[in-house]
């Protein structure tokens, strides 16, 4: 027997997530046109009927398939573009102009929504349970106030990877410093429920400036929570040069197929006292193009690594095996969610050891960098 | 129904290790709480609760309860005080087997 490592590929999970999923922002689905959103294997069609109330069903009519989305709102309901079937937001069949009588059977997938923070949620359940609006996300106070900048959303496809490999940046350490440039002071985890939660302090590194975390002047504290499988709230204090902003980041998604899904991020930021609406809206466009960055610097990685089932740690590395445990259980039954999925565990990873070799290593390449540019700034 | 499935039996070898080895009984001087704790490390901490203990403490009790909360990532510290005192007393070891 040889003693190399395998990598187990494993299997990916024939179902979709249950919980909350969060498509947009509500207005964006509010202008009375039918939208199309694709997730969950399908296609979702939704509008806003006359009262402003938004409904989500599954893009193709039960009549013969006809795509809802190219469809037109007419009244409450979503007219198919192929023989003009009417859907209520109910998922009933309501019209059919040009028949007698609707069929009884007439009903298709329907999904329940929520509207938080402005942002639309559906419910998905293999098994067809009613929404928890109990796990729904927090509200944000102040948010959509004129307190914070309005939400700035950002779609990015990603094909080629599962969305666990999003869901394992909460307990990865060390790739903050190799693909987000950042030092990490401080890394805790703690997963609970349905909830699991990242704190970070992290200081960026001196010899990088591209992305959020990167970059001498700017020292971050970062606390980040996933509320259900696939929405995470990440409260963020940057401090840049000493003036310190509070910025909302937004990380979702909705799964579209077995290996591919589409990434949703959003930035608020907390308007600073005393400063005109033109600077925080620099300060705002800015902090969202840094951490758009840090999102593009994650996918370069996803879309070229393989699945792992069976990842190999070492002392520093975060609680992988628990986080991968406590997502599992969005992918069974709910008879069949075991306690350990959801209890309580916290993890501290030490981060002594890494950052005393990272900060040598970034010395190291300061000073290469001040010998092959004598120009450049040589000690930090 | 299939979720995530190792193809290789030597995984579910690798997830026993990596989630339940090691882990040692450590209860809270506070109240009657108890938990599974392994140290890698003097930083590193690694604190399996279950429900039961959860709602034994006391410090967890007068949290608020919300969904929304934000301390959950505070610990309770009686707990990390027992924990501290069983590391002294030798009860819990700290270090790494192969690596982790
Ligand atoms: S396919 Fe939709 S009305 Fe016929
Ligand atoms: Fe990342």
């Amino acid at each position: 027997m040889s003693d190399t490592r395998m990598l187990d590929h494993g299997s990916t999970p024939l179902r979709y997530a249950r919980g909350w999923h969060c498509l947009g922002l509500a207005a964006d689905f509010s202008d009375g046109k039918p939208h199309a959103i694709h997730g969950f294997g399908t296609k979702l069609v939704v509008w806003a009927d006359s009262s402003g109330e938004l409904n989500v069903l599954d893009g193709f009519c039960r009549h013969m398939g006809g795509d809802l989305t190219q469809g037109e709102v007419k009244g409450d309901e979503v007219a198919c573009p192929f023989h003009d079937w009417q859907w209520g937001g109910d998922g009933r069949c309501k019209q059919i102009p040009y028949a007698r009588r609707v069929p009884m059977r007439a009903r298709t997938k329907r999904y329940e929504t929520a509207v938080v923070n402005g942002q639309l949620m559906i419910w998905n359940d293999p098994e067809g349970s009613a929404a928890d609006r109990d796990i729904l996300p927090p509200e944000l106070p102040g948010v959509l106030t004129d307190e914070y900048t309005p939400w700035s959303w950002h779609v990015k496809e990603i094909n080629g990877s599962h969305c666990r490999e999003l869901i394992d940046n909460v307990a990865d350490m060390a790739h903050f410093y190799y693909v987000h440039f950042a030092f990490p002071t401080s890394f805790r985890n703690i997963f609970e429920g349905h909830t699991a939660t990242q704190f970070m302090e992290s200081k960026g590194r001196p010899d990088k400036s591209e992305g959020g975390y990167s970059g001498e002047d700017s020292t971050l504290r970062s606390e980040a929570t996933y509320y259900g499988p696939a929405y995470m709230i990440n409260w963020l204090e940057v401090d840049y040069k000493g003036f310190v902003t509070e910025v909302i980041l937004i990380n979702c998604h909705i799964p579209t197929g077995p290996d591919s899904f589409t990434l949703q991020y959003a930035i608020s930021v907390k308007k600073p006292e005393g400063i005109d609406d033109k600077t925080v809206d620099y300060i705002a466009d800015a902090y969202t193009k840094s951490f758009g960055d840090g999102f593009l610097q994650d996918v370069a990685i996803w879309e070229n690594k393989v699945a792992v089932q069976n990842p190999l740690l070492c002392e520093e590395d975060g609680p992988v095996y628990q986080l991968r445990r406590w997502y599992e259980q969005f992918y069974v039954d709910v008879a069949d969610v075991r306690p350990e999925m959801t209890d309580r565990f916290e993890f501290e990873v030490d981060t002594t050891r890494a950052n005393e070799y990272w900060h040598a290593e970034v010395a190291e390449n300061l000073a290469k960098r001040a010998a092959e540019d004598p120009a450049a700034p040589a000690e930090v | 129904m299939a979720s995530f499935e190792p193809r290789d039996p030597a995984t579910l070898e690798e997830q026993r290790r990596y989630l339940r080895d090691g882990l040692v009984d450590v209860a809270c001087d506070a109240c009657a709480a108890r938990v599974g704790v392994r140290k890698n490390s003097e930083q590193h901490t690694s604190i399996q609760w279950t429900l039961q203990s959860v709602a034994l403490c006391k410090v967890f009790a007068a949290r608020d309860q919300t969904p929304g909360r934000r301390d959950v990532h505070r610990s309770c510290p009686n707990m990390m005080a027992s924990v501290d005192a069983a590391v002294r007393d030798g009860d819990v070891s700290v270090g790494a087997v192969d690596g982790y």
